[in-house]
């Protein structure tokens, strides 16, 4: 059980402090006047008179005794809690489900929207009958269950102050099929004809406290749910946005940068306003845009000598929300593969991965099958220093500790196996769903001999040949290893001859380049990527590093372990801003994305007043519901006031007895 | 010889001049006729030896032959004697209540008692009586008794020395005041009757020595009517009994209604067993509280 503070703990100090006033003040009244006097023979008898006689004589006249029955009956009135008659019924069950998105942060009405909404959800919960049980939900894109079913208002009341704003958009959908999880009783349908209905039904009252900025949700059933919905924020609000911040190169002169940013103005906002740009905190460029009532216009920035670094896009003065006035885009961090080609002399490979776009990505070191045999090689193997190697019909002693991708030839080891040699080989299919295969047609080519493979148990076959798969990818450890079951070159016969086609198709060379992307982690675009908050992201790392650690805009630092995944998953984006992903121990980053609100239902804050849920349009809740005020602290104050103006009566003797 | 040349200066409070004049004309009166020890100016049971006649009787052998009366034997033949009423001494016993309540009031009501006490002394003194003043304290003492005006400095001395102190219950002091002085006569008890063990065993002592008993109840105008106000918390000065009051008036109406009561009670009890019981201020004066009220109530003509 946790213990629920229903007071903040300077109340509860003032709480202590009133048994003890009144133990002070008790004192205060036994400070009697000391007399001395013959005998008390007579003042004995006559004090146990008045105890004795007085009692029903005195009732009329006694006001202390008056006062102290008012003080005791208004006491007793306050702890039954008296109040205006609710408008709810009993015994009833109230989902309540608050919403705490990014919109909920406007601050059109007192404090914020959530303030408000929170507030509502508080008078509603303390007008609750007994018998009355309700949950609390917060929900932004997702639920979040602050309070199970409950008749204690208590836990409830500090349910609802427990909900904090987040930047989140807005999904209502989860919310609502939870509370119809509920309400709705369970269903186990045997092939349509036997329906049954396994559970009683719930009926239940959505109290939804939201502005209502979400997509229509056409497929709740709602059945035995009512929802009372209950708009919160004013129609007029003026609020500018960036919807969208993206950077790019300049096609026509790449060693430029440009940024675009997408605005938008919402509500009664006729008005021009500076758009500023900062990278890494410092001001490279502003802008004044005109922006008129629901309508967008567009920024553009161009930016030179800009390598690297955050870009933060702001909107200058405040709105009602401000969580939209700020938009960031990363340039990522500059890092290229370091790539290791073992090869007895190969043209078509080598002019391969020579292009510009293999050149931003990777470094490519060329070398002889001897260099596979020198301390260098194992030299530079310890230091970690390949990203990836490719073996072109050559094979070292053992497999090297990074990525490798294999031309005609079997690694070694146990993993993989090789066929006989067999031709000519026809193309049946390919996976185009996997990052290597991508983009490439492979329909026409054509090949004169190859080993189909037999790859390991967790490969996954990219290219399938009509005799077995000729080009699969399979996890070792941390690293990938691929193989494709042909050679380009047939070394074996002198002079060497070509073996197929697909070195002089356009696909050759798109297969390398996407190869060096995935299997060498290499970036090869500037423009890091953003997404909504709340939403994870997937980030694929260089192998090297087992542990991550990524820095969130508000400077938590949060780890990372990678495992055996190829790529992590971050789910903690919660803020808006940029993070950086940082290897264990290193000061420079490895990647970056950023976090930007970017929605237009969010950043228009006209509350609806209608809400379309699954079949039936719910309009706004006439508010007469929040008709109960609590009686109880005016009749405690009273009860003290009374008590105070006892003490005053009793030391004074005012009253004549 | 004056008598008040007797009175120093310093018993001048206790017994001023001007009131012996008027005293020296009383005397005490003892309802009940009492033998005394020794010839007085008082009329005895016995026969003795004064002017006044008082029977005749049968000569008996044995007799003293001065009281036959001749003439009567001349006539008769016969011896008779002839008896004289004896004149003797009154035992007037003194006892003031000496407790601590007794120090209360303006003047206190020791003053008040001992004054009176000075006065009927001086009244027994002049007529020849046997005199015993004591205090509560001093009762398991035996005091001495005075005859003479010659003795007036002397007993004007012992009552001035009776302070207020701590004294034993009524009852106690009452019973060694009884066993210390054996004769019968008259017993004056100046008292507050403020015990609580209660007055009534006290006196029922002293009835059962057939004592001719006055008890004076004096009270100070404090007790008569309280002017005490506020949130008071009341001390007994004699047992330290503590009472807390709020001083109210309808507190001060229950506070008279059992001073009545206890007044009340006492009279019917003294009244029951023939005692004289005289209710008295402490505040009222002396030569006032001997000529009219004691007068009245015949302790003194």
């Amino acid at each position: 059980m946790t213990w629920l503070s229903a007071l903040a703990p300077w109340q509860w100090a003032v709480m202590a402090a009133v048994p003890l006033a009144i133990f002070l003040l008790y004192f205060l009244k036994l400070k009697r006047q000391p007399l001395e006097v013959p005998s008390t023979l007579l003042w004995r008898q006559a004090v146990e008179d008045m105890r004795v006689n007085s009692l029903w004589q005195k009732l009329r006249r006694n006001l202390l005794l008056l006062l102290q029955l008012l003080f005791v009956a208004a006491l007793m009135l306050a702890a039954l809690r008296p109040g205006w008659s609710g408008s709810m019924g009993s015994g009833k069950r109230y989902i309540f489900l608050i919403d705490h998105s990014a919109s909920m942060s406007a601050t059109d009405v007192a404090g914020s929207r959530l303030e408000e909404a929170k507030r509502l959800a508080i008078q509603r919960i303390d007008s609750l009958q007994r018998g009355d049980v309700a949950m609390v939900v917060a929900f932004s894109d997702r639920a979040d269950v602050k309070q199970g079913f409950t008749q204690d208002t208590r836990r409830l009341r500090s349910a609802v102050e427990s909900i904090q704003p987040t930047q989140r958009t807005t999904q209502v959908s989860e919310a609502l099929r939870a509370a119809s999880g509920l309400a709705n009783p369970g269903r186990v349908s045997f092939g349509g004809v036997n329906d049954v209905q396994v559970a009683e039904a719930m009926p239940a009252t959505v109290i939804l406290l939201s502005d209502g900025a979400f997509p229509a949700v056409p497929d709740v059933p709602l059945d035995y749910l009512t929802v009372d919905y209950t708009p919160v924020g004013r129609d007029e609000v003026a609020n500018a946005a960036i919807l969208s911040f993206s950077i790019d190169r300049n096609p026509e002169h790449p060693e430029e940068i440009e940024a675009y940013a997408r605005l938008g103005a919402f509500g009664p906002m006729a008005d021009s306003r500076t758009i500023s740009l900062y990278r890494n905190d410092q001001l490279l460029d502003a802008a004044t845009v005109t922006l008129s009532p629901e309508e967008e216009s567009g920024v553009r920035f161009g930016l030179d000598d800009v390598e690297e670094g955050i870009l933060k896009l702001q909107i200058d003065g405040e709105d009602a929300l401000a969580a939209d006035n700020t938009a960031y885009a990363a340039l990522r961090p500059v890092r290229r593969t370091n790539l290791l080609l073992v090869s007895r002399g190969n043209n078509a490979l080598e002019t391969a991965l020579a292009t510009d776009s293999v050149a931003k990505l990777a470094q490519v070191r060329v070398e002889s099958p001897n260099f596979l045999d020198g301390e260098e090689y194992r030299a530079l193997l310890e230091a970690g220093e390949f990203d990836l190697a490719i073996f072109d019909q050559c094979v070292p002693k053992e497999v090297p500790p990074c990525n490798t991708l294999w031309f005609g030839i079997q690694p070694p080891g146990d993993g993989w196996n090789l066929q006989e040699p067999q031709g000519p080989l026809l193309v049946l299919d390919w996976d185009r769903e996997h990052p290597m295969m991508q983009y490439l047609e492979l329909g026409s080519i054509r090949i004169v001999e190859g080993q189909p493979l037999v790859p390991p148990e967790s490969a996954t076959t990219l290219l399938q040949s009509d005799l077995g798969p000729l080009i699969a990818v399979a996890p070792r450890g941390p690293f990938q290893d691929a193989v494709v079951g042909f050679p380009l070159i047939d070394h074996r016969q002198s002079p060497p001859t070509v073996n197929t086609d697909w070195l002089i198709k356009r696909s050759f060379p798109l297969f390398l380049f996407s190869s060096v992307e995935f299997l060498g982690g290499g970036v090869s675009l500037s423009h890091a990527r953003s997404v909504p908050p709340g939403e994870s992201i997937a980030l694929t790392m260089n192998r090297k590093y087992p542990k991550l650690e990524i820095v969130a805009p508000d400077g938590k630092r949060i780890q990372q372990d990678r495992g055996d995944q190829q790529s992590i998953v971050f789910s903690q984006t919660e803020r808006i801003g940029p993070y950086e992903v940082f290897a264990e121990g290193q000061t420079q980053p490895l990647e970056r994305f950023t976090v930007n609100l970017f929605s237009q239902k969010e950043s228009s804050l006209k509350p609806q007043r209608e809400l379309s849920l699954g079949e039936e349009t719910i309009p706004e809740a006439v508010s007469t519901l929040w008709g109960r005020r609590e009686l109880w602290r005016p009749l405690l104050l009273l009860a003290l006031a009374l008590l105070a103006l006892e003490w005053f009566v009793f030391n004074r003797r005012i009253w004549v007895g | 010889m004056g008598d008040s040349e007797l009175v120093e200066g310093r018993f001048q409070q206790l017994l001023p001049a001007e009131l012996m004049g008027k005293l020296e004309r009383m005397e005490l009166v003892s309802r009940k006729i009492f033998r005394g020890r020794m010839k007085g100016e008082r009329r005895s049971p016995r026969k003795g030896q004064s002017v006044e006649f008082a029977d005749f009787r049968n000569y008996t052998p044995g007799d003293d032959l001065r009281f036959i009366d001749w003439n009567l034997y001349a006539r008769l033949d016969r011896l008779y004697l002839k008896l004289f009423l004896e004149e003797e001494d009154l035992h007037f016993f003194g006892l003031i209540d000496n407790s601590l309540s007794m120090s209360f009031g303006q003047p206190s009501k020791l003053e008040a008692a001992k004054r009176l006490m000075a006065a009927l002394g001086y009244i027994g003194l002049c007529r020849g009586d046997r005199i015993v003043v004591q205090g509560h304290s001093q009762a398991s003492r035996p005091a001495k008794a005075h005859r003479s005006r010659a003795s007036l400095p002397q007993l004007l001395d012992q009552i001035d020395r009776i302070q207020p102190e701590a004294t034993p219950s009524f009852r106690e002091a009452v019973q060694s005041f009884c066993i210390r002085n054996p004769g019968r006569g008259i017993v004056v008890w100046v008292t507050d009757l403020m015990d609580k063990s209660g007055y009534e065993s006290a006196m029922r002592l002293l009835m059962a020595r057939r004592m001719d008993l006055y008890v004076i109840h004096l009270l100070s105008p404090e007790e008569l009517q309280p002017q005490a106000t506020g949130d008071l918390r009341l001390t007994d000065c004699e047992d330290g009994d503590q009472r807390e009051v709020s001083i109210t008036p309808g507190l001060l109406a229950r506070y008279q209604e059992r001073l009545g009561a206890f007044l009340e009670g006492a009279k019917n009890f003294c009244q029951r067993r023939t005692i004289s019981y005289l209710p008295a201020r402490s505040d009222l004066a002396v030569d006032r509280l001997v000529n009219d009220y004691l007068r009245q109530r015949g302790l003194v003509r």
